[in-house]
C-alpha cells in the first residue's frame, strides 16, 4: 500500500513537472489609441501597447504575473476571470475583497496553476476601470479536450462596447449624481469586434475553425452570428458541453462561448459575421450609435464586403439546454442565500443598487485579510462588516443563491471562484407590475443534468437558482457583471471556509507591501480595528435613506405657513371693518368739503 | 374639478361685474330720485332707466364679442407650445396672477367708497352735462349721458376683465372658462342688485370680507405656486428627460431644496389634492423657495394694509407728509385755474343767457 502511494507520489510530481511555468511582465501604462475611427484617446494599455497581450497557457500550467503599475495616476488590481484560484486566493484580484489596490508606482505578482481548461479572460478589478480598456482573452489549451480532433484552427472573437469618455469622468459627472435619479446607465458610442471595426476575419474553405468568442464589455449583451454559417457550441464559460447545433449566440458581458464553425466549399463569396446590441439594455438608443457591428468571414480578399442581412428577430440559442460534457444531476442545498434585487435612491439623491436592503459598500481592509487577521472569529460574519454583505460558508457544502430581480433589466451576475449549476431561470414577468419570484414548492423547469457556468444572466422581473459545491477556500465576490452596477453596489461577499483559508493559504509579502505602499489598513476587521474585532467604528456604511414624509423642518414650515395665512386674514378683516370712517372722509376729499364727523354712515 | 373652474377668472370676472354693477345701481338709484330733469316726468323716468340698461347691454355685448374672440383666437393659434418650457410658462402666469388678484383684491373691500365715489362722479358728470350746450355731439351725448355713462363704464370694466383674465388663465384649457365666467357675472350682478335693492350695508361688507379673505389664500397659493413652478424647472433641466418617470418617488424633486416631500398627495394630479393645490397652493413635494414665498407674501400683504389704514387716517402715508402736502396744494391750484378757464370760455359762448354767475375764488 505504501509502495503504491509512493509511486502514485512520483507519477503525480512527473505530470507536473512536465507542466510549464508562463511568465509575463506587464507595464500597466496608458496608451493612446482610437478602435472605432472616431478619435485618439488614452486606453490603459501594457508594455506600450493597446489591446493589452492574450495570455496563453497549456492547463495544469503555472502562471506568473508580475506587473507593475505605470499609470501615474489610478491604482489598479487584475482578475482573471472564471479561474477558480484553488489554494490562492490572494491572486483573484478584485480590490477590497482579495487585495488592496495596487498604487501608481508599485508593484504585485500574481502567481497561480490552472487546472481547467478553456476560454477565460483577465481584467482589471479596480471601480470600473476595465472599460478603459484593461481587459484581454486569457486562454487555456487542453490537448485532451473531448473534441480535439474536430476541428483545424483555433483562435478567439472578442466583442465589446465602447466608451469615447473615461469611466471615472462618467461616473462622477454624468451617473452617480442626484440628477441622474433613475440610475440611467451611459450610452456606449460604439460597438468592437476584436477591439477593432469592419474586421476581415480571414477563412479557408472546408475547414473548422474553432472559435473562442468572449464579451469583454462594461453594459451590452450581444447576439453574434455568422450570415449563412451555423455552428456548434461546445464550451462556456470553461465547461465543455455536447455540442448544441446553434446559428445564434447571445452573450453577456464576461461570458465565454467556444463555438465550431466549419466553413463554405467555395472561395466565391464573403459572409457578413455581426455582433449586435441588446439593445434593451440601453436607456435611450441615440440616432448616431451604429449598435450592429460588421466584419466578415474572409473566404476572398479581393472580393465584395457585402451588407449584412436584416433579420426579423433575434433566434439565439438560449444557454440554458447546453447539456454539459461531465455530467451532474441537480445538487440538494445545504445552505441556501436568498437575494433581491432592487435599484432605489438613498438620502443624497444617488440611485444605488440593492441585494434585499443592502448596497455593498467596500470595507477599509480587504476581506480576505480580515480572514487572515481574525484568528477564531472568523467565522461570524459580523467582523467584515455592515455593508459588505457577507456570508459565511461552511467547506464542502452545498450552497444555493436564490436570486430575485425586482428590476425590468437584465443582470449577468458572475460568481469568483467557482462554477455553478443553473438549476432554474424563470422567464421575463409578463410586465412591469408583477414579478416572478422562485417558489421552491412549485419549481419552474429543471433540467436533467443542468447547465454549468459562471456567470449567467436574470430576466427582467425573474429569477434564477444557482448551486455550487463549496470546495474552494476562498473570499468570493458575487456580482453583476455590469460595470455601472457593480459602482452603484450591487455585489455580495461569500468567505468560503476561513478557518481553511487560514490553515492552507498565505498572502505573499508583495501583496501587503502594496497596501502599504497605498497607505491602505491591511489587518483587523472591516473598520480596520486589530484590537476589538467586533467593533465597527469607523467602517465605511451606504448613505442613509430619503427622509419619508415630514421632519421637523417640513412641520415647522407647514405650521408658520398657517400661521401667517391666518393672522394675513385677520389683518384683511380690520382693513374690511374699517371701511366706514373712510368713506366720509374720501368724498370730503373729492368735493372739497370739510369732513364732517357728525355724520351718520349709511 | 379644476379642469372646468378657474378660480382665478371667477374673481376676475366678479369684480369687474361688481364695480359695474354698482355703476348701473347707482344710476338707477340716481333716476329714482329724480335727477337730470325726471323729477318732474315718470315717462322720462322710465326712458332714463331704458338709456341706462340700453347703454349697459350694447357695452356688455361688445365686450362678449371681444372676448370671446380673443379667447378663441388665442386656443386656436395653438396652446401647444408649452415643450419644455411648461414649468417657466406656469410659473410666470401664477406670478401675473398673483399680482392681479393681490391689487384688485383689497379695492372690494372699500366697496361703500366706490359707491359713493362713483355717486359723487357721475352726479358731477350729469350736472357738467347740463351746462354745455354747443354742437351736435354735445347735444347727442347730453340727451343720452345715462346710456353713455354706464355703457362706456361697463366697455372699459369689460376690457379690463378681459385682458386679466387672457394674462391670468392661458395655462387652463378652454373648458376651464365659461363656468367661472358665468358664476362671477352672476355672482357681482347678484351684490350690485342687492346694492340698489339698498341692502344691509354690514352684511355685504361681512361678505365681501370672506370672499377677499378666500381670494388672498388663493392669490398667496398662486405666489407661493409660482417659485414652486420656476424651480421645478430648473430640476427638470437638470435631470433631463427622465423626470417624468419618477412620478412622486425620489428623483422627482431636487433633494438639496427639499423642506418636505411625501410621495403621495400631489397637488398637480392627484383628485381632492388638485384642489388643496388650487386654492391654497399645497404642494406634496415643499422646497425652500415655495414655503418662503408664502410666508413673505403675507407678510407683504399685512405690511400693505397698515400703510393704508395709515393713509387713510392721516391722508398720506408714513414719513410722506410734507411731500403729500405739497401736492395737494399743485393739484388744487390746477383745479381752480382749470375752472377759471372754463367758466371765461362760457362766458364767451353763451347764447343770449345774460346771468351772471359768481364767480368764487377760493385759494387755499
Amino acid at each position: 500500500m505504501r509502495a503504491f502511494s509512493l509511486l502514485a507520489a512520483l507519477a503525480v510530481s512527473a505530470t507536473a513537472s512536465l507542466a510549464a511555468t508562463v511568465q509575463y511582465d506587464f507595464s500597466v501604462e496608458w496608451v493612446q489609441a482610437n478602435p472605432d475611427g472616431a478619435y485618439d484617446r488614452s486606453f490603459i494599455g501594457v508594455n506600450g501597447a493597446w489591446p493589452p497581450p492574450p495570455i496563453e497557457c497549456n492547463i495544469h500550467d503555472r502562471v506568473i504575473i508580475n506587473v507593475t503599475n505605470n499609470l501615474g495616476n489610478e491604482p489598479t488590481a487584475i482578475h482573471f476571470h472564471g479561474l477558480f484560484m484553488n489554494g490562492t486566493n490572494s491572486m483573484d484580484g478584485p480590490v477590497w475583497v482579495t487585495q488592496c489596490p495596487v498604487p501608481s508606482g508599485s508593484n504585485i505578482i500574481y502567481n497561480f496553476t490552472v487546472d481547467q481548461p478553456g476560454t477565460y479572460w483577465y481584467h482589471s478589478h479596480f471601480s470600473g476601470q476595465y472599460p478603459d480598456g484593461f481587459r484581454a482573452p486569457f486562454i487555456v489549451y487542453d490537448r485532451d479536450e473531448p473534441f480535439a480532433d474536430a476541428y483545424d484552427v483555433d483562435t478567439y472573437l472578442t466583442v465589446s462596447d465602447y466608451y469615447h469618455n473615461s469611466i471615472p469622468w462618467l461616473s462622477a459627472n454624468k451617473f452617480l449624481i442626484l440628477t441622474n435619479p433613475t440610475g440611467a446607465e451611459p450610452i456606449p458610442d460604439a460597438g468592437l469586434f476584436n477591439d477593432s471595426q469592419n474586421i476581415k476575419f480571414k477563412v479557408e474553405p472546408n475547414k473548422t475553425y474553432k472559435i473562442r468568442i468572449i464579451n469583454m464589455g462594461a453594459l451590452v449583451s450581444q447576439y453574434v452570428w455568422f450570415e449563412d454559417h451555423d455552428f456548434q457550441i461546445v464550451e462556456v464559460d470553461g465547461i465543455y458541453v455536447e455540442p448544441a447545433e446553434a446559428s445564434m449566440i447571445y452573450i453577456t458581458v464576461a461570458q465565454r462561448y467556444t463555438i465550431l464553425l466549419t466553413t463554405k466549399n467555395s472561395t466565391d463569396k464573403n459572409y457578413p459575421m455581426v455582433t449586435s446590441f441588446d439593445t434593451d439594455m440601453m436607456d435611450t438608443l441615440p440616432d448616431d450609435l451604429v449598435w450592429n457591428v460588421t466584419g466578415w468571414l474572409t473566404y476572398d480578399e479581393n472580393g465584395e464586403f457585402p451588407e449584412p442581412a436584416l433579420i426579423d428577430e433575434y433566434d439565439f440559442y438560449d444557454d440554458f439546454n447546453l447539456v454539459p460534457y461531465e455530467k451532474e444531476e441537480p445538487y440538494e442545498p445545504d445552505y441556501s442565500i436568498t437575494v433581491d434585487v432592487s435599484m432605489q435612491n438613498l438620502g443624497d439623491g444617488v440611485n444605488y443598487a440593492f441585494f434585499n436592503d443592502l448596497t455593498y459598500v467596500a470595507p477599509n481592509v480587504p476581506t480576505l485579510y480580515t480572514v487572515m487577521s481574525s484568528g477564531n472569529d472568523s467565522t461570524d460574519a459580523t467582523v467584515y462588516g455592515s455593508n459588505t454583505h457577507t456570508y459565511v460558508l461552511g467547506y464542502q457544502e452545498v450552497v444555493e443563491i436564490v436570486l430575485n430581480n425586482f428590476d425590468p433589466g437584465k443582470h449577468p451576475f458572475h460568481l469568483h471562484g467557482h462554477v455553478f449549476q443553473v438549476v432554474e431561470r424563470s422567464d421575463a414577468s409578463p410586465d412591469d407590475e408583477t414579478f416572478l419570484t422562485y417558489n421552491p414548492d412549485e419549481p419552474g423547469t429543471i433540467n436533467e443534468y443542468p447547465m454549468r457556468r459562471d456567470t449567467v444572466y436574470v430576466r427582467p422581473n425573474g429569477y434564477f437558482v444557482l448551486r455550487f459545491l463549496s470546495n474552494n477556500p476562498g473570499v468570493w465576490f458575487f456580482h453583476c457583471h455590469i460595470e455601472w452596477h457593480l459602482q452603484q453596489g450591487l455585489a455580495l461577499t461569500l468567505v468560503e471556509a476561513p478557518a481553511e483559508i487560514q490553515a492552507q493559504q498565505v498572502i505573499p509579502d508583495d501583496h501587503y507591501a502594496a497596501c502599504k505602499a497605498g497607505g491602505y489598513a491591511y489587518e483587523g476587521n472591516a473598520a480596520g480595528n486589530t484590537v476589538n474585532l467586533f467593533d465597527l467604528t469607523g467602517e465605511k456604511l451606504q448613505p442613509k435613506p430619503l427622509p419619508a414624509g415630514f421632519t421637523a423642518r417640513g412641520i415647522v414650515a407647514l405650521v408658520f405657513s398657517c400661521i401667517s395665512a391666518f393672522v394675513g386674514m385677520g389683518f384683511i378683516t380690520w382693513y374690511g371693518l374699517s371701511d366706514l370712517k373712510t368713506t366720509e372722509r374720501e368724498v370730503a376729499a373729492i368735493v372739497g368739503e370739510p369732513l364732517d364727523d357728525s355724520d351718520e354712515s349709511k | 374639478m379644476v379642469q372646468i373652474f378657474d378660480v382665478s377668472v371667477f374673481f376676475i370676472v366678479f369684480r369687474e361685474t361688481l364695480e359695474a354693477s354698482v355703476v348701473i345701481s347707482v344710476m338707477l338709484a340716481f333716476i329714482k330720485q329724480g335727477v337730470g330733469k325726471s323729477a318732474e316726468d315718470p315717462t322720462i323716468s322710465k326712458k332714463l332707466v331704458r338709456h341706462v340698461w340700453v347703454g349697459s347691454a350694447i357695452g356688455f355685448a361688445i365686450c362678449l364679442v371681444i372676448g370671446g374672440t380673443f379667447i378663441a383666437v388665442w386656443y386656436t393659434l395653438g396652446t401647444d407650445a408649452w415643450g419644455a418650457s411648461e414649468d417657466i410658462w406656469e410659473g410666470v402666469l401664477s406670478i401675473v396672477a398673483a399680482v392681479i388678484i393681490s391689487v384688485i383684491g383689497l379695492a372690494m373691500l372699500r366697496l361703500n367708497k366706490m359707491k359713493e365715489k362713483w355717486r359723487v362722479k357721475l352726479s358731477k358728470a350729469l350736472d357738467d352735462s347740463t351746462l354745455h350746450g354747443k354742437g351736435r355731439f354735445r347735444r347727442f351725448t347730453r340727451k343720452y349721458a345715462m346710456g353713455i355713462l354706464p355703457f362706456i363704464t361697463i366697455l372699459r370694466e369689460g376690457i379690463e376683465a378681459i385682458v386679466f383674465v387672457g394674462g391670468v388663465a392661458l395655462s387652463s384649457p378652454a373648458k376651464a372658462f365659461p363656468l367661472p365666467v358665468v358664476c362671477g357675472l352672476l355672482a357681482g350682478g347678484g351684490i350690485g342688485f342687492i346694492m340698489y335693492k339698498g341692502g344691509d350695508f354690514m352684511k355685504i361688507q361681512y361678505f365681501l370680507i370672506v370672499a377677499t379673505c378666500f381670494l388672498y389664500i388663493v392669490a398667496s397659493g398662486l405666489f407661493s405656486k409660482a417659485v414652486w413652478f420656476l424651480e421645478n424647472y430648473q430640476w427638470s433641466k437638470a435631470v433631463g428627460g427622465d423626470v417624468a418617470e419618477e412620478g412622486d418617488g425620489p428623483g422627482s424633486y431636487d433633494i438639496r431644496k427639499s423642506v418636505w416631500h411625501v410621495n403621495c398627495c400631489n397637488g398637480q394630479t392627484s383628485g381632492g389634492w388638485m384642489i388643496f393645490n388650487a386654492i391654497f397652493g399645497w404642494q406634496n413635494s415643499a422646497t425652500y423657495g415655495s414655503v418662503l414665498a408664502y410666508n413673505l407674501y403675507w407678510i407683504a400683504l399685512m405690511v400693505s394694509v397698515l400703510l393704508m389704514l395709515f393713509q387713510e387716517k392721516h391722508g398720506h402715508y408714513p414719513f410722506l407728509k410734507s411731500w403729500t402736502e405739497k401736492r395737494k396744494v399743485a393739484k388744487s391750484a390746477r383745479k381752480e385755474k382749470k375752472r377759471l378757464e372754463s367758466m371765461s370760455q362760457e362766458l364767451d359762448s353763451r347764447d343770449g343767457d345774460s346771468e351772471t354767475k359768481e364767480v368764487s375764488v377760493t385759494v387755499v
